[in-house]
Parts: structure tokens; sequence; C-alpha cells
């Protein structure tokens, strides 16, 4: 049993900050590594930010709209 | 979608080996007796009898190039010779295959296609077509000529009068010729009858003649374009960028409307590209058509046929044209045929033998064509003697009257001497004549458009503080908005460049067009960017409103003949018979060094011929950017990657709304007192910072934003200059040469009186633009902008100076920077 974090990703110096889209993962769905969680916005592009490990969803840190920083965590996965 | 297209590393890596088809060489073998039956003697006579004209036309040409006088004219004929003399069977041949309505773009050696193009037409239209088309073309002027001053003929006679006079009054420089005699004799076209512009510079019609095939296939017309240029062509890139171009495998495998484009790729294949030899000297083919193995299985179909001999053109043509209808092009024809005279009138045949001139004499198209056809009983010698006979005293009597001022004077330059550049650009709009088809989605329903419809339209939250650009429209955001709602409405727009569909563009100003429109209205262009360009120009001069994008303004390099020659010239060298609505996007960079973060506003607006549109907020990006998409002429748009991001500060906020801004109409953003401040692009940002700096020492700026350089109302910086007496111009181009260097001269020369110091042009410096980290001691920064206007401006001799711009200019130009 292990803690992941799935942080907001650094996209390159530019960019600071992305908006969530969409949560596509809620608390306690189960997740394959690779599978899509969250959708996020920057000025530049629209992406999908993959579950780092497969598990559990124990935490969805954010809501939609919500504009984050580099580095914050989005949801935590329980392996 | 590219996602759609999945590459299979198995089947990838699989060993195997690559096949083209076989290509034919000379294998036309009907007999002449088949041709009669299948074609019928008329057809073959007027074969004989057109090439008969060319040769006249081009004869008498070349008699006044070298003796001056040809029949019973005297006349120094100034202007270029081209001649194809040798070469006419290749031009007649393929006419004979074409209908009016298929397009040939041709070289500077086109006499002779735009005459065969020209006659086979008018054997195929009607009286009726043909007096309709006369009479609407220059108000029946050119015709009104024909009528009074060449012998009386009607109906097909009348019309051959009309084509001869017209070519030959552009080639003397009249304003009855075919284009106002804005072309003459190397660009000479007449669009009622298929023949679209002839080019001067080697290969380019190959990229416009793409750009027409696309618009034809987009519009689902029964036609074919053709790309008439020489072998020395097969030598150019954008040649090659255009032959990639036609057959891009999305048209088959991604396009709603399965087929590649309709171009054939006719080479007159002469075996000299001037003076040097093609197959055997410059090129790496040893025969012209294998080049088509070079791109595709099927070789393009290339074929080398026989370009001495009219009917196994026709046949090739024909065949080619059929496979084009069928979404099977593109075509190669590698034509060969023999240039009697010269490359020009100052070629001596330095690089040929006597010998080798006299081999192809003895096969030339036309004796031997005419010996065949009496051979065969559908001629006799005294028939074809007349018919030469009446084809001379018809020329001699149109170079008479086409050289006389009196019948056919040189066009007016205007009162004031600027006719010619009257002709420049229309600035008119034409809307659209008909709907868009319905997107392929509710536009509300697109995530872009939903989330911009949630953003603030200004700037500034309601205590001031700048808002973020994920929650407040940016400069993208406003140049999409105009874009979304000119495509939405106006289905002659097509959007396409490097990853402009899935990735939206390298820039994300179009994320969200793929969800709404096919291919057909937005797709991913290969990295040509010659092809990009000409195949807009060519797709507009159909009908369509293209917008390309160059990712970079760097690459401008890549499309230089195509941006300047061809973008910028058309619309006066065709005496305003074609539009040109083309727009060009280019991103101008930063951080990415030297080649990467180029300024060329000002190179681009040193070429007369193209609007310059330079947008540095939201608002103006989006205004400006609907007044290019309804221009009907060309607009390039630089866009600062830097100011992508950049949220409204001027104005309340960026209109929902369509709007337009008009282009060439300065903006002031902050009004002073003291120095005027006029900016391009981003440097309107450090200004302001400069500007603030400066309000604490009691120094006021204003500051113009001139968001257009051509054209440029000089009238709001006049203004502003009489009530300041200064002048700081700034811009990220080097300094030399640049539009802030004109604009200063200017204001100098007619705010003379009114100025107490000499304008100040403050860009970069006249070397390489250095990586990210050394920017801030080559772009402008604020400090500098406080440096020049204390010391220059001012005249504050105990200004401490911040900036890093410590050189002496005078020092520097004697080194070369």
């Amino acid at each position: 049993m292990a803690r992941i974090e799935l942080r907001m990703p650094e996209l390159g110096n530019e960019i600071t900050e992305a908006q969530i889209d969409a949560i596509l993962k809620g608390t306690g769905d189960m997740v394959s590594e690779g599978e899509e969680i969250v959708t996020i916005t920057t000025p530049k592009v629209t992406m999908d930010l993959e579950a780092p490990a497969t598990g559990t969803v124990l935490e969805v840190l954010i809501e939609v709209d919500d504009i984050v920083a580099v580095g914050t965590v989005l949801a935590v996965i329980e392996t | 979608m590219a996602k759609s297209i999945h590459i299979d590393p198995i089947a990838t890596r699989s060993p195997t080996e690559l096949a083209s088809k076989r290509i034919p060489v000379h294998a036309y073998a009907r007999a002449l007796a088949d041709e009669h039956r299948v074609r019928g003697a008329d057809a073959l006579l007027e074969a004989l009898r057109h090439m008969m004209v060319i040769r006249a036309f081009e004869s008498g040409i070349a008699s006044l190039k070298s003796t001056g006088s040809y029949g019973d004219l005297t006349y120094a004929y100034k202007g270029p010779a081209h001649l194809s003399i040798g070469q006419e069977a290749a031009a007649v041949g393929a006419a004979m295959a074409l209908t009016p309505e298929d397009h040939i773009f041709g070289s500077h050696r086109s006499h002779g296609e735009f005459l065969a193009k020209g006659l086979a037409a008018i054997q195929m239209l009607g009286d009726n077509a043909l007096t309709t088309i006369m009479e609407a073309h220059g108000d029946g002027a050119l015709l009104r000529t024909v009528e009074t001053h060449l012998p009386d003929e009607s109906g097909r006679g009348l019309a051959e009068n009309f084509l001869l006079m017209g070519l030959l009054a552009e080639m003397f420089m009249r304003e009855i010729g075919f284009n106002g005699g804005m072309g003459g004799s190397m660009h000479a076209f007449f669009t009622p009858f298929g023949a679209y512009p002839n080019n001067a510079i080697v290969g380019a019609s190959a990229g416009i003649a793409t750009g027409a095939g696309l618009w034809m296939k987009s519009e689902g017309r029964d036609s074919i374009a053709v790309s008439m240029v020489g072998d020395g062509a097969t030598g150019c890139g954008p040649v090659w960028e255009a032959l990639n171009f036609a057959g891009m495998a999305q048209f088959e495998r991604l396009w709603d409307n399965a087929g590649f484009l309709p171009v054939l790729f006719f080479f007159t294949n002469n075996f000299y590209a001037m003076g040097g030899q093609t197959s055997g000297e410059t090129m790496s083919w040893d025969r012209l058509a294998r080049i088509g193995v070079g791109l595709r299985e099927d070789a393009c179909h290339a074929e080398t046929v026989d370009g001495t001999n009219p009917l196994a053109v026709a046949d090739a043509v024909q065949r080619k044209r059929q496979l084009l209808l069928d979404g099977k092009g593109p075509a190669i024809l590698d034509v060969e045929c023999y240039r009697f005279s010269g490359h020009s009138t100052t070629d001596v045949n330095a690089y040929r033998t006597k010998n080798e001139i006299a081999a192809w004499g003895a096969v030339d198209p036309i004796g031997t064509f005419r010996e065949s056809l009496v051979a065969e009983g559908i001629l006799d010698t005294a028939t074809a003697d007349a018919i030469q006979s009446d084809v001379d005293a018809r020329m001699n009597a149109v170079f008479m009257a086409a050289a006389d001022p009196a019948i056919a004077p040189p066009p007016g330059l205007g009162s004031d001497g600027a006719g010619i550049g009257r002709k420049m650009f229309t600035g008119s709009e034409t809307p659209p004549d008909r709907h868009a088809p319905e997107p392929l989605a509710d536009p509300a329903k697109v995530v872009r458009i939903r989330k911009n419809a949630k953003k603030s339209r200004g700037g500034r939250d309601a205590n001031g503080e700048l808002i973020s650009p994920l929650k407040a429209i940016t400069l993208r955001d406003g140049l999409f908005e105009a874009i979304l709602h000119a495509a939405l409405i106006d289905p002659r727009i097509i959007i396409y460049g490097e990853e402009c569909r899935e990735w939206g563009g390298a820039f994300g100003v179009y994320r969200g067009l793929a969800d709404l429109f096919p291919h057909d209205r937005v797709f991913n262009a290969p990295i040509s960017e010659a092809a990009i360009v000409a195949t807009a120009i060519g797709a507009a001069m159909e009908g369509g409103r293209p917008l390309v994008e160059l990712m970079y303004a760097d690459f401008i390099g890549r499309a230089g003949d195509e941006l300047f020659n061809q973008l910028a010239k058309w619309q006066a060298m065709s005496n305003g018979l074609l539009n040109i609505p083309v727009v060009v996007r280019c991103s101008v960079g930063s951080k990415y060094g030297a080649q990467h973060s180029q300024d060329w506003s000002g190179l681009a607006a040193h070429v007369p011929g193209l609007k310059i549109i330079y947008p540095a907020t939201p608002r103006d990006a989006k205004g400006l950017m609907a007044s290019a998409l309804a221009s009907d002429n060309p607009v390039i748009v630089f866009e600062s990657q830097r100011l992508y991001d950049q949220v409204e500060l001027f104005q309340d906020g960026v209109p929902e709304g369509n709007y337009k801004i008009p282009i060439g109409v300065p903006d002031i953003k902050h009004v002073g007192s003291d120095v005027t401040v006029l900016t391009i692009g981003p440097t309107l940002y450090p200004v302001l910072e400069a500007a603030d700096s400066l309000a604490g020492r009691g120094v006021s700026l204003e500051i113009i934003d001139a968001r257009s350089l051509v054209p440029f109302d000089y009238g709001p910086v006049l203004e502003s200059v009489a009530k300041t007496g200064r002048l700081l111009l700034v811009s990220e181009a080097c300094e030399r040469g640049s539009f802030a260097m004109t604009l200063a001269t200017n204001v100098t020369r007619f705010a003379f009186d009114a100025l107490k110091a000499p304008p100040r042009v403050l860009g970069s410096p006249n070397w390489i633009v250095p990586g990210a980290d050394l920017e801030h001691g080559y772009f402008p920064q604020p400090f500098d902008i406080e440096d020049a206007v204390m010391t220059d401006l001012m005249g504050d001799a105990g200004h401490n100076r911040t900036g890093s711009r410590r050189w002496d200019d005078l020092a520097l130009a004697r080194s070369g920077l």
C-alpha cells in the first residue's frame, strides 16, 4: 500500500498554471496506470493527465475551473 | 483525424522492397489515319494553323528585336523576348485536350502556350459566348479597337484578332493589352479562355497551379489546373513542394471528398535551362519523367512524350486529364521539344552546336506536321500555303495596329503620376455570395468556445488587478474569435499551415476549429512554406480566401518568392482583373535565438503590394484580423509570441460580437504631453513601463501603437508631434532599414517645424538575436526607452543611464553594425 500523488506537471518553462477542465475519476474509483483522471487547459493546449499508478482514488483535491500552479497535488491514489 | 492512422512498428519495420510503376517513353504510336478518323480533318488542320499563328507571332517579335522591323512595321520593341520557336506542338497539343474551364499557369516563355490555349478556347466556345467575353473585358475597349482597326471579321476570326491584339498590346505596354500593359511579355493572361497568369519566376507556376487545383477540388469542379513550366524548373525547390502538396495522402485518406488534386505538371522540356543543359549537366535525372518515381508508387503517372508532335501531346494530356478528374492525380508529363530561338535575344548559342540545332530543324514540328497531313491527303500544298498567307497577313495587320499609339495608346499615369500605384490595392471587401455549410458541431459546445464564454472580456478585475490569461480573453482568443466568426459565415475561407488542425497551430490560436470544420476547411500542410503561400495564391485566384500560417516570421525566407513576387504583385500586374484575398499569419518569436526571433515586418513592408498589420492588444487583434479576412487584398499579420497570453488593458474589454478595426490607423494608447512614442508590435508594453517610471520624474509620454505598417495614416502621429515636438519610435526590428526608420524620416519631413529634437529610432541592434538569457540586451527594454527619452529627446545631459546601450552608433556603422 502506497499513496501516490498526481501533480500538475511542468509543461515547459513558459507555463506556470493551468485550469481544470474536467475531472474524469472520483474518490473511490479504481484506476489503471495511464488512465486519464483529469483534463486541464493551459493557454496553449488542452490535455489529459494520466494516473501515475494502478489503484484506488483516495482523494480529489481540485474542482472544475480551478486554476492550479505547476506542482500542485491534484489527486491521491492508493495502490 | 491524424490519430486514426496507426503507425505500427512491426509492419513498418518488416523487410520489403519498393517498386514503382514503369514510365513510358515515347510510347505514342497511333497512325495519323486513326487520328484523322477520330478527331476529324478540321481539328488536325486547326492544330497546324494554330502552330503557324504562334510561329508567325514569335517570328514577328524576333524580327522586331533583331532588325527593328517586321512586315510593314518599323518599331523598337523594348521588352523581353523569351521565344518558344520550335516548341509550338507542345503548346498546341496540350490546348487541344483542355477545355476553357481547365486553367493553365505558364512560364516566362509562354506566348505560345497562351496563344494555343486562347485559339483552342475560341474553337470550343460558341459565337455568343465569345461576344459576351469580349464585350465584358475592359468595357469592350479592346473589342472596339479590334473591330475598328483590323480587317472586318466576325465570330472566331474576330476573336482571334482580339486574342492576338490583346497579347501584343500587352507586350507593347498599351492600355488595351489584356492586363492594361501592367504585365507584359512574360505575364500576359486572359482568364475567360482558361489562360491564367504566366510567371517570370522559373517554377513559380507549379505552386500556384496546385492552389488552383485545391480550390477546384474544394468546389467539386469538373476541370483541371495545369502547371506549364520548363525542364529547368525541376531544379527549383518550390516545384518539388508543389508536387508533394498536390499528392498529399490526406486528400485520399482523410478528406470527405476523396481524391488527389487535379493538377497536371506539364514540363516543356527543351533540354536547356537558359544555357545549362538539364539532362547531362545540371540535373541528376537522366529523363525528366523519372522524378515521378521520387514521389509516388504510381510515379505520378509520369510519361515522356514527343513534344514535336501535337497529336502525341494531345493524346497524353487527354489521358492524364481523365486520371485527374477521377481523383488519381497529380500527373507529370515530360514533353520533349526543342527551342530553335535563343533563350532571349542576347543568346548567341554558346552552349550548343549548329549541328544540334540543324538536326532538330529537320524535325521542325510545323514542317513535319504539314508534310504528314499532305501525305495523308488531308491537306494539299496550295491550301497549306494559303493558310500560311492568311496567318501572315493577319499578323502583319495586328502588329501594325498594336504598335500605333493612336490606335493603342499607353496607359495614363494619372495627373499626379501615381496611376500605377493606384492599381496596387482595391481596398474593397467582397462578402460571400453563399452560406457556409453547417459546422460539424454546435460551436457553443466546443470546449474552447465554452471556456472563452466564461472568461472576463477585460484584463483587469474590479480592483485593477491583472486577471490570469486562463480567465480573461487574450490576444490569442481575440484572433480566434475573428477567425471563427469569418470561417462560420464564409465558405471561401480555408485555413492551413503546419500543425493547424489537431494541434491548433503551434501557439494554439486555432484550438477548437478541428471540432467544427472538416479537412477541406482546416488542414495540416507539409513543412513547405513556399507551397503553403503559393497554393494560397492559386486558390485565391480561383475564388477561395485562404488563411495560411508560417509558424515563425523567420520562415518568410522559405516563402520569399511566393510572398514578395507573387502575393504582392498579381493584383497590380493583372490590372485589377484578379484579387488575391490571402491572409498570411506569422508569429514573431523570442527566446529561441537568431533564427526564431526576428521581427521582419519591415522586410514585408518594404515590398509594395502587401498590407501589413502587427496588433498588440486582444481588441486590436480581433478587429484587425476581421478586417484582414474581409479584405480583397493580401494581408500579412505579424503576431508576437510574447503577446499571445496578453489580456486587454486599454479598453473596457474585447467586444463579444464581430467588429472590424480599419487597417492603417494607428491608435493612441496613452495620452501625454512631452514626448510622443510610436510603438510597433510588442514594444508597446516596455514603453508603458517606461512611461510609469518617467511620469515619476515629471516626463509625460504620449504612446501611439502603430497597429498597421501598410497602409499607414500619419495623421494621428503628426498631430501628436505638433503637440509634443518630440518623437521616439520603438520597434523590435533591427534598426538598419527598418520600418521605424521610414516612419521617422517621414515625420521629420512633415513635422519639421514642430520638432524640438530629431526623432529617435530605438530598435534592436544590427546583429543576431541572442538566446533567451541575453535577450534583455537586445530587444529594447524599459531602461533603454527611458535613456533614449531623457538623453536624446529631453536633452538631459545629467541623466544617469541605466539601460545597456552605451555603444556609439556611428562607430558601429563603420564596422557594418
